[in-house]
Order: structure tokens, then sequence, then C-alpha cells
């Protein structure tokens, strides 16, 4: 390690999300009433690019807190405005927040964006642009995809694709192209100034169908084609898949990561490319670890990858004794230090580290 | 403004008629350090509460606060030795959980803080009302110190600070380690550790801390604790022992815990020695004294480090380079250079947001009020308490009155004999159930009693009336009168099979002892006039046999 800072949320979360001016969201999704979404400052040693030692503010600062009737599954910010969307069980529908910071330290709910209830339908999936509006692309299952405006709620889009997979996780591409990732491994590619809508399927590497996947994505730099970016695509038996959208007739990049057996659910799988290192990513919800890898050296092979770095802090966090270990739920990347990570773990632990590149790299 | 403004209190009078007591929590200067001030030169002659421990160290850090306002700055309108003497002389120390009765109605009663040696949270109490104010205290143990302790107290209103009600803290063992860190680093590369202390505190937590690094990562370079520093906490911790955590209790008994192995007796001589070391020395802020003399050596080598504990008064050397200031003016107008490292660590010991809510949980108060922040940044933590515990949560500006409130309860003395009469009736009496009771409350001479409505009546003069109600049941019946008083006898009979119901010689029926007559309608031979009649004390049976009546015989009553 290089660094290394634990904190404890009062209740564990599931998301870790990025706000404007540096600030993280953290919600909870244990209770099913009174989940807390809390807004952190993270303190001044995790803004600047030097790390410091003993700096006297070393706390993460409560900025607002809001609280949810239902547990928070997803959170995601409406760039260009102070508002947030948050879905969960028991159904599909999503609540509307707005963050006042000025006068308030209270995340007050605004509004609910319901959805038609489909028996069977689990928790929605949600990605957020604002591109000619604020929209959120929603959906629980492959045929229920849609993008509704926020502030009038107003439904603009809605997918035609047959088909009843669950979803694991969607992306806007841009404005037009949406990414939509199956529980089933399929990820589909959708035009929405396209009648027929999908545009590509792009099958799961074949493997019994027991596997339950997630994907990752990352953000093209200004001006680049939003394809270009290849996706990550994460199973429950630690296979990963990487795929070119340009080129989705052949993997990428196939491996498979050490991780202990399945069987350890779906629950928190979690995958995501690193914003500051070229073909870095990292993956975690198979145990209290988070594995870093290099992918810039895999193949098509499906072998298994030596990850570049494991974190292991979440394990030796907690108070011990008879409970259960804990499972990391979330992680995400640092947008600017390169090599900082945030996870989070089922005890409430919340972990910054930032590791070490090994000799020999840059 | 140097000190609070204390007209704020009252306006008019003096305060030592308007106040009954003086609470201090602790020894810090944010909650003491206007004592004398207030005492001495804006007057108050009362009593002045707080714990042993924090009157024996509070004198201690009055005086240096005076000679570096004083002697340093050159502040005038300032108090004096003297004044610190004379104010510590009105104090009355209180033990933990002590009542103490300041004066027949108002009593005092301090609980454990944690947070530093001495630090009390204060439950006040007038009757059956009660107050608890925490001053600075902690929620989680650390080496030297437990946690704060409430029991279920439920005052009427908790005010509690919530100045890290907002932070989420870096947790203890990640500061340790990169303190461990630095202190390791630098002695490593042959530097020397400069770790200005006050002489209780934080002091012996960093001593335990590092004899154990020490010991594990088998280091050589010494430690050394300055004398003066050794003596003194020995001496305190010796006479506050049971101010300390239960493992320092332990430990304390078997061998004494402030003698370390690789802790030693400091000698000035040896800040001349080269290689490697680590110092604790007073004052705590760099500004007089040993840990001064010791600065002005080691500045000038980059290789060295001084760690500052925590907070530094202005003025001080301490303040200024941890304002960043690298050049300092010393006496004779001579430069210090300061090219040591400066670091800053804050192992302050305050409650968070999950230590408020722990607090709250085991006191259980009606009302909270919570000091110490901004008003906009407190509604989440407000509307937390709100629906958490479901009480009022307030948070006032400086000056603002808040009204609160409360229930008190009222003490009303039974008497035995109705107490007898009316747990005789019904089911024997259940511990975990309230119990109805039916009797007078007397309001005399400042006494509330209650007692019979007989015995009221008895001892205020009054005589008893009955009410007695009647109520006339239309029955259709062509038979003769008595015949008619036989059916509804024999109906009744059968249907309150639990009550005494008594066919009368004179023609009428008894129902316990409600009356029922039957008299001819005047003008109809075929409706019978059935008169009901009972006491106010019979009311419920008497409407329950009158809705009965008014339903009518049934066919085969014979």
């Amino acid at each position: 390690y290089s660094d290394l800072h634990t904190f404890e949320l009062q209740a564990p979360t599931r998301l870790i999300e990025w706000a404007r001016g540096n600030r993280v969201c953290v919600a909870g999704y244990g209770q099913c009433d009174g989940n807390e979404i809390l807004q952190l400052i993270p303190p001044p040693t995790l803004l600047t690019k030097e790390t410091q030692g003993l700096c006297p503010e070393r706390d993460f600062k409560v900025e607002c807190g809001g609280f949810s009737e239902r547990p928070v599954y997803s959170l995601k910010y409406v760039p260009d405005t102070s508002l947030l969307v948050t879905s969960g069980p028991p159904d599909s529908s999503l609540q509307v927040w707005q963050v006042s910071a000025e006068d308030s330290d209270v995340i007050k709910s605004v509004s609910t964006i319901a959805t038609e209830n489909v028996t069977g339908q689990s928790w929605a999936k949600i990605a957020t642009i604002s591109a000619r509006a604020p929209w959120v692309l929603h959906g629980s299952r492959l045929d229920r995809v849609q993008i509704t405006e926020v502030e009038s709620r107003k439904n603009v889009y809605t997918a035609a694709i047959q088909g009843n997979e669950e979803l694991g996780s969607l992306a806007f591409l841009d404005c037009n192209l949406l990414l939509l990732c199956c529980a089933t491994g399929r990820l589909c590619l959708v035009d929405t100034r396209q009648p027929q809508s999908l545009v590509e399927a792009v099958p799961a590497p074949s493997a019994p169908c027991s596997e339950h996947w997630c994907m990752g994505t990352r953000h093209a730099a200004q001006g680049s084609e939003p394809s270009s970016q290849p996706v990550a695509r994460l199973s429950s038996r630690g296979l990963l898949a990487l795929t070119d959208l340009r080129k989705t007739s052949e993997f990428l990049a196939l491996a498979k990561a050490r991780v202990p057996s399945p069987g350890s659910g779906a629950e928190f799988l979690c995958v995501s490319w690193a914003p500051a290192l070229e073909g870095y990513l990292a993956i975690s919800g198979f145990d209290g670890t988070v594995h870093v890898y290099d992918t810039q050296s895999w193949d098509s092979s499906g072998k298994e990858a030596e990850p570049i770095f494991v974190h292991k802090g979440h394990i030796f966090g907690g108070a011990g004794g008879s409970r259960d270990p804990p499972l990391v739920t979330v992680h995400t990347w640092h947008l600017q230090k390169p090599r900082t990570l945030l996870s989070a773990a089922s005890d409430g632990s919340l972990h910054v580290w930032d590791w070490v590149q090994p000799c020999g790299k840059c | 403004r140097r000190f609070p403004d204390f007209s704020y209190i009252t306006q008019n009078g003096r305060l030592t008629d308007f106040l009954d007591c003086v609470i201090i929590s602790h020894f810090h200067l944010d909650h003491c350090g206007a004592l004398p001030y207030f005492s001495e030169m804006v007057g108050y002659d009362g009593p002045i509460y707080m714990t042993h421990p924090t009157k024996a160290i509070c004198p201690i850090l009055l005086e240096d606060y005076r000679k570096i306002t004083v002697d340093k700055k050159g502040e005038t309108n300032f108090f004096t030795s003297q004044m610190i003497k004379d104010c510590m002389k009105k104090v009355v120390a209180v033990h933990l959980h002590q009542t103490v009765q300041v004066d027949e109605e108002l009593e005092i009663k301090a609980y454990y803080a944690g947070h530093v040696l001495g630090a009390a949270m204060f439950q006040i109490k007038v009757g059956c009302e009660s107050v608890v104010y925490t001053g600075d205290y902690n929620m989680t143990p650390d080496r030297h110190l437990g946690a704060a302790w409430l029991d279920k107290c439920r005052p009427d209103l908790l005010i509690t600070e919530s100045t890290y009600a907002t932070t989420i803290r870096d947790s203890k063992r990640c500061r340790e380690r990169d303190f461990l860190k630095k202190v390791h680093e630098t002695v490593e590369r042959g530097g020397k550790v400069l770790i200005p202390v006050f002489a209780l505190g934080r002091a012996q937590e960093l001593c335990i801390l590092l004899e154990t690094f020490w010991e594990r990562m088998n280091l050589k370079a010494p430690i050394y604790f300055s004398t003066g520093l050794t003596e003194k906490a020995n001496h305190y911790y010796k006479l506050f022992i049971t101010w300390t955590n239960q493992k320092i209790r332990k430990t304390f008994v078997q061998r004494n815990m402030f003698e370390f192995k690789h802790i030693k007796a400091f000698d000035r001589a040896f800040a001349d020695n080269p290689g490697p070391m680590v110092v604790f020395a007073t004052p705590g802020m760099l500004h007089a004294g040993q840990s001064l003399q010791i600065f002005r050596k080691w500045a000038g080598n980059e290789k060295n480090m001084v760690i500052m504990p925590g907070y530094c008064v202005q003025g001080t050397v301490g303040h200024k380079i941890l304002s960043g200031q690298r050049k300092l003016e010393m006496e004779g107008r001579q430069i210090l250079e300061v090219k040591m490292q400066v670091e800053y660590m804050s192992f302050s010991a305050h409650a968070d947001a999950k230590g408020i809510m722990q607090l709250i949980r085991q006191a259980e108060p009606r009302n909270v009020l919570l000091v110490h922040g901004e008003a906009k940044k407190m509604e989440f933590l407000k509307q937390k308490i709100e629906q958490e515990f479901h009480v009022s949560c307030f948070m006032p500006a400086n000056g603002e009155t808040t009204t609160i409130l409360t229930n008190p309860c009222i003490p009303v003395d039974i008497s035995l004999g109705l107490l007898k009469r009316e747990t005789a009736i019904g089911a024997a009496p259940d511990a975990k159930r309230p119990r109805l009771m039916h009797g007078t409350l007397l309001m005399k001479d400042n006494s509330f009693r209650l007692v019979s409505p007989e015995q009221a009546l008895k001892e205020l003069g009054l005589a008893e009336h009955q009410l007695r109600f009647t109520c006339r049941v239309h029955i259709q019946d062509p038979r003769k009168e008595h015949e008619t008083v036989l059916r509804v006898y024999n109906h009744l009979k059968g249907v309150l099979k639990d009550y005494s119901v008594q066919h009368l010689p004179d023609g009428s029926i008894t129902v316990e002892s409600i009356l029922i007559q039957a008299t001819a309608h005047s003008e109809d031979q075929g409706t019978k006039v059935l008169l009901v009649s009972w006491t106010y004390q019979d009311e419920e049976l008497g409407s329950y046999l009158t809705s009965l009546l008014k339903k009518g015989l049934p066919q085969g009553t014979p």
C-alpha cells in the first residue's frame, strides 16, 4: 500500500457515486425504512494529488443527507442539475431527490417516476445523462427499458426489445446509443434512432447458465468515439470478457480471475475501469477483497490472470469474532488520483486505498 | 472578544443571587478558560462544581494560559494568579455518580464522559424534572480512558455537543499507524522527534502506543520523557486511577503502568546527543520551558520532526509553526529558521453521529438539544434523531430561548382503605399491567390524596346525595299486571344467570339493587309500563336491563 484509510459508516452501502466537487455519495440498503442517503465531502488528503501524512483533517464530512423509505440499491446523479435518482426494491419505480446544499443539509424527496408493475420484476438499473435534457435510462428487464425525462417525468423513449431477461446494468454511450447488459451475460447495443432498437447483441462466452453477469464501461475522452472504449463483463464465476464494440464478433480478451467458487451470490458483483490508467480494471463482490488487473497483457484464451494488487483490508477491519466475514459490496476509482480506489463492505466499512506500483512499471 | 458575554445570563442583579451553581465539565480551556474572569472579575461567589481531577488540573492550565497571554503577549485586563487561587477556593469537588444536593430543590450528579481525565457529563435535577448536559465526550474507549456512559435516567432534556456529528472519522488504527510511520521514518534516517505534550492525557496514550511499537519492531532508538512530566503524570494517575479504563487499572496494580521498558527519563544534556531519539516534553504549545528549548536546538535540521499534539493558543510558537511560519522571532531579536518537519496529529476524542445516537439510546431523553453546530448543517441530524427516537430536537442559536414542555409526575398518596377496597375488586393485581381504580382526589394544604368518596365527603363536611334514575319501558301484554311481572321475572331469571333476580311479595322484581315494578298503562289496557329504577352506582346494569327489556319479552315466556 501507498496509503490506506479506513472509515466506518453507520450503515453499510452498496453504492459509491462521485458527484460534482469531488463529493461522494453512499446510501443504506439494509432496512426496509429509514435508510440514509449521505453525500460526503472526502478529507482534504484525498482531494489533493500528493499524499499527506498527518493532516489535521482526515475525516469524511457529511455534507447533506436524506431519508429513503426503501432500500437504496442504485443511485445516479443527474448531470447539470441538483437532482439525483435512486432505485430499489420492491418494484422498479424510481425516486427523484433534490440536493440543495445551500440553505439546508437535507436531501429532499421530490417525485417518483412510476413504472408499470409487472410481477416478478426486481429493482430498476439506472443511468443518467444530460444531453438534450436531463434523462434517466432505466429498467429491470430487457423488455422494459425506457428513457424518462427527469424533471417532467415524461417518457421520452421506450426500447422495443423482446425478451424478459433480467438486466445486470445499463449505460448511455451517448444520447442515442445505449448499452444494456443482461444478467445472462448478453450485451445489447441499442440505437434510439432505429425503429428496431436493438442494433447488436453480443452473447456471453459459453458457460453454464447459472452464471450471473454485470458490466463496466469506461468514459471516452472528449471528442473520441464512445464505442472505442472496451466493455468489460464479469461473471459470478470470475470470468472476465472484454469486448470492443466496433468488432463484436470476437472477444478482445478473455481471462479468469482467481476468486472463490461460485455460490457467494451475484448480489454485489462489480467491475470498473480505471479512469486514469489505460487498461486497468478492478473487480469485487466475491469475498472481502478487491482485485486490480492490468488487461493489456491479456489474450482471448480465457486462462487465469494474475492480479496486480489485491486489497484485503475489509477482511481484517471487522470487530472480529463469530460474525461472517464481510463481503465487499462496491468499489470505485478515484477520478484524478490514478491508483486510488474506494471500496465498501457489508459490515459498514469504507476504505480508501492507494497501491504501490510494483517495480518495472510506470 | 476574549471572554464570553456573561450579561446573557442576566441583565439585572448579581450573578451570585441569580445562579444556584456553576458546573465545569472538564479542564480544557474552551470549557474553563473564563472561569477566573467570571468569578473574580465579573463577580460570582456561589459554589463551582467539578470532578476531583478537574479541580487538580484546572489551575495548572489556567496559570499556563495566563502566563502566555499576559507575559508573552502583553495583554492587560486579564485575570491574575491570585484570582485563579481565589476562584479555586470556591470549587466543590464531586465524585462520579454521587448525588450532590446543591440546595433543597436542586441536585446534580456527575457521569463518566471519557474524552480527557476527569471529564464528566452532569445530570441536573429539580423534583422529577431533569436535564443532562454532556460537555465534551466520546463513545469509543481508547488506550487509557474508557467510553462515556449514562444510565437510563430519562431526562426531560439532553443537551449534547454536536461538533463532530457530521464527521465520519478515520479509524483510530489508521491515524496511529500514520503517526508510528512518521516517527519510524524519522528515526530510521537518524533524525530526532520532538512531541510537545501537556502533562496528562494524550501523552500517556502515545507512550503506551510507542512502547508497544518499539517492542514489536525491536527498535533501539531511545525514547525520553521529560522528568517533570513523569512525576506529575504518575502522581495524578495514582490519585485518579479510578478514572482510567479497566485495562490500565488492572495493570497498574501489578506494575506501575508508567514505568516503561523503552521510555526513560530525560536529561537536558541528552538533547545534544547525536543519533535518533524521540522526546516527550512539556509544555504542549511550545511556548516556554523544556519543549521550547529542545525545539530551538533541533529546528535547524531537516532530518528532525516535531509532532504537534493538538490545539495551540494564538501567540505560541506551536500555533505559529502550525500556521506555516518557518522563520520565528525569538528573544533578543534572534531569527530561528525552522527546517525540521512540522506535523500535526489530532487524536482528540469527540463523539460522532453514531456516538451521539448511542448516547441518546442509553439515556432515553424526552427532548434533545444540539449545541455547537451550524444551524443549516444540523437539519439532517435533527431529522435523524426525531425519526429514530420520536423525540423533539432543538438547535437554538446563541441568545435564543428554547421552551420545552415537560410532563412532571405529581406523586399522590392513596389511602390504605381505598387501596385495599379497590384491589379486592376483580382480578389479582399484576405488576405488569396498569390497574384502573376509582377514588376522589383531595387537594388540601399542599398535599394530594386519593380517598374513597365517603371519606372525602366526611373530611369536607359535605352531605352525600343519592341519584336515582327511573325509566319507563312499555311492554305489550294484555294480561294482568301480576302476570306480566311473573313473565318478566322468569325471563330475567333465565337471561341473567349470574345476577341475583328476586320476585318480592309486594309484586316488584329486584335485580341486584335495581327495582322493577309494573303498572298498567293509563289509556291502553294492552300495554304494561315497567318502571325500572336504579341508583347512580348501578348505572351500567340499569342501562343494560333497560335495553334488554325494551327488546320485549320472548313469546314463549310463561
